[in-house]
C-alpha cells in the first residue's frame, strides 16, 4: 500500500502566552504557517486535496479554523478543509488522517498541521448568566427589562477562564497538573528529578537554537507589523535546577512536586506540513524529509493520562514490529517533567507491562541521550493543537542532520490517551 | 409591465456603455411624450441593460465639438426640458441604478421621484462635471441641493466624487441600496408605494445661511485650486443663487454658467486630459487584431525590494487581486514594507475606498519573504531594489534562471537603462521597464519602458498589467530619465539654482503654484528627498551636459542630513505635529545663497525660466524619439507630476504662448543668463516654420 511522505514543514516561532504573538488569533497564526509553507515549497495549490489542521480551542470568529486558514492562505476555494481535535494529539491526528486518506485512495496531497492561540482562549460567562442575558435581550417592556436586569448577581459577571476549563479533565475531575502529580508520585519521581529534567530541556533548546531556526519562519506580526518575531521566546538560560527549586508547587500545595517551571509553557504557535503519497512526490520531483512508517493511538485511565506514550508505543509495536530499541531518536512531549520521567519508569517496568499493558515484557529502556534532544515543551512551549506536528517536524530535521534512520515521536493526551508516530528517513 | 407600470431601459446598440447623446435624448423625449399622454400609466421605471453601466453621462465628444454659444445653450436647455418632463409626470418615477450612474445619468435619476441602487461594486454614483471644468447643468445643480441640502450637495459636486452605493445612501444621493437581484422587484414596490417622505431642509437655505455656506466653500476652493479653475466657483454661485429662486430660474442659471464654462480654455484642456486618459486605458503596442500574448493576466507576481516603491507596488497590485511575493534580503526591510502596506490598506478602509473584508483579503495576498523561495508560477517580476547597476545585473541574472520562461522581468528603475540591465541575459527580450511614481497609491501614471531587446509581446503584456491594476501607461523609449524625470530635472535644478542666486524659497515655489503646479519645485524636492534627487542627478545628469546648472547646495544639504520632509528639514522645516499650516522655509540655508543675481527677479520671470526649460526638454523628448506623440509627453507630465492640467501639458502650453515666442524667450535667456537656455533644434525649426505641436483646433 501507498506510503505517506512528509515533503517539508514550517512553523511560527512559539511565543509564551501574552507575548510576541498575543495579538494573533489561531486563524492568523495558521495562515502564516500554511502560506509560508506553500511559498517555500512552491507546490501548485490546485493539486492539494484537502487541508487538515489540529486546533483545540477554535476561535469563535473562525469556526472550522482550517477552512479559514486555507482560504486566507490562497488555497483554491474548491479544496475542502477540516479541523481535527484530539486534544494534545490534534495535529498528530491531522497527520494520521492524511495517511489514512492516502491509503484509502481519497487524495494524495494534503496540507496538515495545527494552530493554537492559547492567549486568545476566551473567558466564558456561566450558563446561568448567559440565560439572564438572553432574557434581557428579549425583554420588550420596561418592566420586563427591569426585572431582567435586577435578576443579575455579582457572581454572574465572574467569567470562567477557558484555558483552565480546557486543562481540566471533566471525567476524573483532575486538572492536568494533578494527573502529573499522580503519575510522578506513583513512579517515585522527586521534585529534584523533575527540576533537573526541566533545566536540561531549557539547556538543550538553547543549544539547538540554530537547528530549530531551520523549521521557523519569521512572523511579520499583524496587525501593525511593528516587529518581526524570529525565535521561540520560551527557553531561558537562567532556568537552572537551583532557580527552579525556588518555585512553589501549583497543583498540590505543600506536598506537591509539579511547578510552573517543570511543566510545559502555555504558548501560541502554528505548524504546517506538506504531505503526499510517495508516488505523487516522485512524480512531482519533490525530495521528502521522510516517511510515516506507522502509528498508534491508545487510551487509558484519564487520571493517569501522562502515561499515554507508553501505551501508544506498545500498541504501535504490535502493528509495526518496531520497538524503542529501533529508534535513533525519541520524543516524549514534555507536558510535565514528572510525567515524562514516569513514562521512562513505566516503559522499563516488566510489572507495568504485564499488569497494565497486557504484554509479557517491558516496553524498553529509553536512553535519555536520544530523548528530546533539542529540548521540549518545558522550554519551547506547548500550543496544544500544534505541538504534535512540531514534534514530527523537529524529529525529521534532526534525523536528516544526524543522518539517522528512525524517530519515535509520542505524546500524552488529556482525557487519557497517548499517540505514537514512527517516522523514518528515506 | 403589469399594473400600468412602464419600464424604460437604456441599452445603447453596439456599445458597452450608455451615454446621453443627441439621439438618446431625442428618443427619450418621444417616449416621455407618449407616457404623458397615456392616462393608464401609473409608474415609470428607468433602468439599464448594460452589465456595469447605468448611464455614464453626456457624450463628451459631442459636447466638446460645440463651440457656438447658441448651440451650447440649445443642447443644455434640451436636456433640462426632457428631464423636467420626467419630474413633471403625474405618476411616480423611479431610477433603478446598477453600474456607473454619473453626470447626466445621475441628473436623470435626480429628476425621478426616487432612486434605488444595487450594492454591486460596479455601482458608482456622482456628478463629476467639475473635473471637466463644467457643471451639472441638466438640473443637477438645482435638484441635488433641494434634495440633500446645500452643504452636502456642494461637497458632492465640488469633489466630483463617484460614490459607491453605500456611501451614496449615507449622503442621501439614493433612497435605498439593495442586492442587484432584488433591484427590479423593489423598484416596482417603490413605484406602488410612492417615494419615501423626506425631511424638510428649507431652513438651511435661508439667504444668510446659504451665503455663509457659499463663502466657506469658496474659501476652500480657492485654497486648493489657487483660483485657476472657474467651474467650482461658478457652481457655488449657481447653487447659492439658485436656491433663492424657482427651479426653472435656477436651471436658467445653470444654463448660463454652462455656456460660459464650456467655452473656457480650462474646460477644453480638462476634457482633453479626460480623452488622453481614455486613450491610455486603451493603449496597445501591437497592431490591431494581433492575438493577445499569453498569459493575458497577471495572477501572481514577485516584487523584489520592500522599500517605499516595492511596498507601494505590492500593495496596489494585491488590492487588485494579484498575489504578490514581497521579497527582500533583509527581514527588517520586509517588516517595514509590510507595515507600509498594512497602513495603506488601513487608510483605504478609512477613506471608504475598500471595505474591511476586501482590505484583509488584499493584505493576505501579500506573501513576505526574506529568503529565496521558488518563483515557479509567477507571471511577472518587478524589481524595485537599489538604483545600482551591478546590483540590478546580479538580480536579473538570477531572475533569468529562477523565473519560468513565460514570466516577464520588469525593473522599476527611474534612472538606469533598461537595456543595460538586460544586457548579457539569456532572455533579454523579456526584460522591460515598469516605472511607477511615488506614492504608488496616488500616482496613476506608469512609464512602460521599451529596452533595446524588449519584445513587442512583453511590452504589450507590461501595458496590459498596468491596465489590469487600473493605472495609466505611457510607453517610452529607454532614454535616461524616460519622460517625466527627464523633463523635471532641468526644472528642479533651475529652482535650486534660482534659490542659490538669491530668489526666496517661497518665491520660487509660489511662482510655480501660481502657474498651476500642485506644489512648488523646492517643496517637491523635499517630498522626493534631496538624497534621491541628488542620486538621480548623478545618474541622469551627464546626459544633460551643460544644460543642468551645478547646484552645490544640494550636496551640502545631503551631507548635513537635511534630506527633506522625511528628515524633518530640507528647503523647509517640518513640524512633527500634524498641522495644517504650511512649513516654514529653512533659514539656515541662507549661507548657500552665493549670488544676488536672482534677488530682484519678479515671480513671473522665475516661473517663465522654469517653464521654458520644461518646454525645451519636452521638445527634446520628441526630438530624440523618447515618445513620438506630443500627447504622450503632455499626458505623462500631467499625470506624473500634476503639471497644471488646465494648461494641457508643457507642449500644449508651448502652443498657447506660441512656439516662436518661447524660442525668442529662450534665446534671450541663453544670451543674458546661460547657454543652458539655448532652444533645441526642434523648437527652432518649428518656430521658423510657424508650426505648433497640435493642430490649431485642438
Amino acid at each position: 500500500m501507498e506510503r505517506m511522505v512528509i515533503i517539508d514543514g514550517v512553523r511560527t516561532p512559539f511565543s509564551k502566552m501574552g507575548t510576541d504573538l498575543a495579538a494573533l488569533g489561531a486563524e492568523e497564526l495558521g495562515r502564516i504557517a500554511v502560506s509560508t509553507l506553500l511559498l517555500r515549497t512552491g507546490i501548485d495549490r490546485e493539486l492539494i486535496d484537502e487541508v487538515i489542521l489540529g486546533c483545540v480551542s477554535q476561535p469563535a470568529d473562525a469556526a472550522n479554523v482550517a477552512r479559514v486558514v486555507a482560504l486566507r492562505s490562497g488555497i483554491p476555494q474548491h479544496v475542502p478543509a477540516i479541523t481535527v481535535h484530539r486534544n494534545c494529539a490534534s495535529s498528530f491526528e491531522s497527520i494520521t488522517q492524511a495517511d489514512e486518506k492516502i491509503r484509502a485512495g481519497r487524495g494524495s496531497i494534503f496540507v496538515v498541521g495545527g494552530t493554537e492561540s492559547m492567549t486568545q482562549v476566551p473567558l466564558y460567562f456561566s450558563h446561568r448568566a448567559a440565560s439572564k442575558f438572553a432574557k434581557l435581550g428579549s425583554a420588550k417592556t420596561l418592566g420586563a427589562r427591569l426585572r431582567a436586569i435586577t435578576s443579575f448577581r455579582p457572581s454572574d459577571f465572574k467569567p470562567k477562564v477557558g484555558l483552565m476549563i480546557g486543562l481540566t479533565d471533566p471525567v476524573s475531575g483532575l486538572n492536568m497538573g494533578q494527573t502529573a502529580e499522580l503519575v510522578a508520585r506513583e513512579s517515585g519521581i522527586t521534585r529534584e528529578m523533575q527540576d533537573a529534567f526541566a533545566a536540561r530541556s531549557h539547556q538543550r533548546a538553547l543549544d539547538a537554537r540554530e537547528r530549530l531556526d531551520k523549521e521557523i519562519c519569521p512572523v511579520y506580526a499583524p496587525p501593525d507589523y511593528r516587529k518581526v518575531v524570529t525565535e521561540d521566546n520560551g527557553p531561558r538560560a537562567d532556568s537552572t535546577p537551583e532557580r527552579l527549586a525556588r518555585l512553589r508547587p501549583v497543583f498540590e500545595k505543600g506536598s506537591g512536586t509539579v511547578t510552573a517551571g517543570n511543566s510545559s509553557q502555555i504558548t501560541d504557535g502554528a505548524v504546517a506540513l506538506l504531505v503526499m503519497s510517495e508516488s505523487r512526490a516522485n512524480e512531482l520531483g519533490f525530495e521528502p524529509l521522510g516517511a510515516l512508517t506507522g502509528y498508534a493511538y491508545a487510551a487509558l485511565d484519564p487520571a493517569r493520562m501522562g502515561l499515554g506514550p507508553v501505551h501508544a508505543i506498545a500498541r504501535a509495536e504490535e502493528q509495526t514490529k518496531l520497538g524503542v530499541g529501533d529508534a535513533d531518536l525519541v520524543e516524549i512531549n514534555e507536558a510535565f517533567a514528572g510525567q515524562v520521567l514516569a513514562c521512562l519508569d513505566k516503559a522499563r517496568s516488566d510489572d507495568y507491562a504485564r499488569e497494565v499493558l497486557g504484554r509479557d515484557r517491558a516496553v524498553g529502556e529509553i536512553p535519555e541521550e536520544i530523548l528530546n534532544v533539542n529540548g521540549g515543551a518545558i522550554a519551547l512551549g506547548h500550543p496544544v493543537g500544534a505541538t504534535g506536528s512540531r514534534l514530527a517536524l523537529t524529529s525529521l530535521l534532526e534525523l536528516r542532520r544526524r543522518d539517522a534512520k528512525r524517530a519515535l515521536v509520542t505524546l500524552c493526551v488529556g482525557g487519557g490517551q497517548g499517540g505514537a508516530l514512527w517516522l523514518e528517513r528515506l | 409591465m403589469p399594473d400600468g407600470i412602464v419600464r424604460l431601459t437604456f441599452d445603447r446598440p453596439d456599445s458597452a456603455a450608455n451615454v446621453f447623446d443627441r439621439a438618446t435624448i431625442g428618443e427619450l423625449e418621444l417616449r416621455l411624450e407618449a407616457i404623458a399622454a397615456d392616462k393608464d400609466v401609473r409608474g415609470v421605471l428607468f433602468d439599464s441593460a448594460k452589465p456595469s453601466i447605468f448611464i455614464a453621462g453626456a457624450d463628451l465628444e459631442e459636447l466638446s465639438a460645440l463651440t457656438d454659444p447658441d448651440d451650447i445653450r440649445a443642447a443644455v436647455e434640451r436636456g433640462q426640458r426632457v428631464f423636467d418632463r420626467i419630474a413633471k409626470l403625474p405618476c411616480t418615477t423611479v431610477a433603478a441604478i446598477h453600474g456607473a450612474c454619473l453626470g447626466g445619468g445621475f441628473e436623470l435619476a435626480l429628476a425621478c421621484d426616487a432612486r434605488i441602487a444595487s450594492d454591486d461594486r460596479a455601482t458608482k454614483i456622482g456628478l463629476p462635471e467639475v473635473m471637466l471644468g463644467i457643471l451639472p447643468a441638466w438640473g443637477g445643480s438645482t435638484r441635488l441641493p433641494r434634495l440633500i441640502g446645500m452643504p452636502q450637495a456642494l461637497a458632492a459636486i465640488l469633489q466630483g466624487r463617484q460614490h459607491p452605493a453605500k456611501l451614496a445612501k449615507i449622503r442621501g444621493l439614493v433612497d435605498r441600496v439593495v442586492p442587484k437581484e432584488h433591484l427590479h422587484r423593489l423598484a416596482i414596490d417603490l413605484l406602488r408605494t410612492g417615494p419615501p417622505k423626506r425631511k424638510s431642509i428649507r431652513l438651511a437655505h435661508l439667504k444668510p445661511i446659504a451665503k455663509f455656506i457659499a463663502k466657506k466653500a469658496t474659501d476652500q476652493v480657492l485654497a486648493t485650486t489657487g483660483g485657476h479653475y472657474p467651474a467650482p466657483l461658478r457652481v457655488i454661485e449657481v447653487v447659492r443663487d439658485g436656491l433663492a429662486v424657482s427651479e426653472a430660474e435656477s436651471q436658467k442659471l445653470e444654463a448660463d454658467a454652462a455656456v460660459d464654462l464650456i467655452r473656457t480654455d480650462v474646460s477644453k484642456q480638462l476634457i482633453r486630459v479626460f480623452f488622453l486618459q481614455e486613450r491610455a486605458k486603451k493603449c496597445s503596442v501591437l497592431p490591431q487584431g494581433a492575438p493577445t500574448p499569453e498569459p493575458e493576466r497577471v495572477d501572481r507576481m514577485v516584487v523584489l525590494g520592500a522599500g517605499v516603491m516595492g511596498a507601494g507596488i505590492a500593495q496596489w497590485s494585491s488590492a487588485r487581486g494579484i498575489e504578490v511575493i514581497l521579497r527582500d534580503l533583509d527581514p527588517e526591510r520586509v517588516r517595514a514594507g509590510m507595515q507600509t502596506i498594512a497602513s495603506t490598506y488601513k487608510s483605504a478602509v478609512k477613506k471608504r475606498k475598500l471595505d474591511r473584508v476586501a482590505a484583509q483579503a488584499g493584505l493576505d495576498r501579500v506573501f513576505p519573504s526574506a529568503i529565496d523561495v521558488p518563483f515557479g508560477d509567477v507571471d511577472l517580476v518587478v524589481e524595485a531594489a537599489v538604483e545600482k547597476m551591478d546590483v540590478k545585473r546580479t538580480i536579473f541574472a538570477d531572475l533569468d534562471e529562477a523565473a519560468r520562461p513565460a514570466a516577464i522581468l520588469a525593473t522599476n528603475t527611474s534612472s538606469l537603462s533598461v537595456s543595460d540591465v538586460a544586457e548579457g541575459l539569456d532572455h533579454p527580450q523579456r526584460v522591460v521597464g515598469i516605472h511607477f511614481f511615488n506614492p504608488v497609491a496616488r500616482m496613476q501614471l506608469v512609464e512602460v519602458v521599451r529596452g533595446k531587446a524588449t519584445s513587442n509581446e512583453v511590452l504589450e503584456r507590461a501595458v496590459r498589467y498596468v491596465h489590469q491594476i487600473g493605472k495609466l501607461p505611457v510607453v517610452v523609449a529607454d532614454a535616461p530619465g524616460f519622460v517625466v524625470n527627464r523633463i523635471l530635472m532641468p526644472y528642479l535644478f533651475e529652482a535650486v539654482h534660482l534659490f542659490e542666486n538669491g530668489a526666496a524659497i517661497e518665491s520660487v515655489d509660489r511662482a510655480m503654484t501660481q502657474f498651476g503646479m500642485p506644489m512648488g519645485p523646492l517643496r517637491l524636492l523635499d517630498e522626493v528627498g534631496l538624497d534621491v534627487a541628488a542620486h538621480v542627478g548623478d545618474h541622469v545628469g551627464p546626459i544633460f551636459g551643460d544644460r543642468l546648472p551645478t547646484c552645490p547646495s544640494m550636496q551640502a544639504m545631503v551631507d548635513a542630513g537635511w534630506l527633506g520632509r522625511k528628515a524633518g528639514r530640507g528647503f523647509y522645516v517640518y513640524s512633527k505635529k500634524k498641522t495644517k499650516k504650511d512649513p516654514k522655509p529653512n533659514g539656515a540655508l541662507d549661507r548657500h545663497v552665493t549670488s544676488k543675481s536672482a534677488v530682484t527677479l519678479p515671480v513671473d520671470e522665475l516661473a517663465r525660466r522654469m517653464t521654458l526649460l520644461m518646454i525645451n526638454e519636452a521638445a527634446r523628448c520628441l526630438e530624440e524619439n523618447v515618445v513620438e506623440d506630443p500627447r504622450d509627453v503632455d499626458f505623462a507630465m500631467i499625470m506624473g507630476t500634476g503639471f497644471a492640467p488646465f494648461r494641457g501639458g508643457p507642449l500644449r502650453h508651448a502652443d498657447a504662448i506660441g512656439v516662436a515666442t518661447a524660442v525668442e524667450a529662450l534665446r534671450r535667456l541663453s544670451n543674458e543668463v546661460s547657454a543652458r537656455f539655448e532652444p533645441c533644434d526642434t523648437l527652432v525649426r518649428m518656430a521658423k516654420e510657424s508650426r505648433s505641436f497640435y493642430p490649431s483646433d485642438s
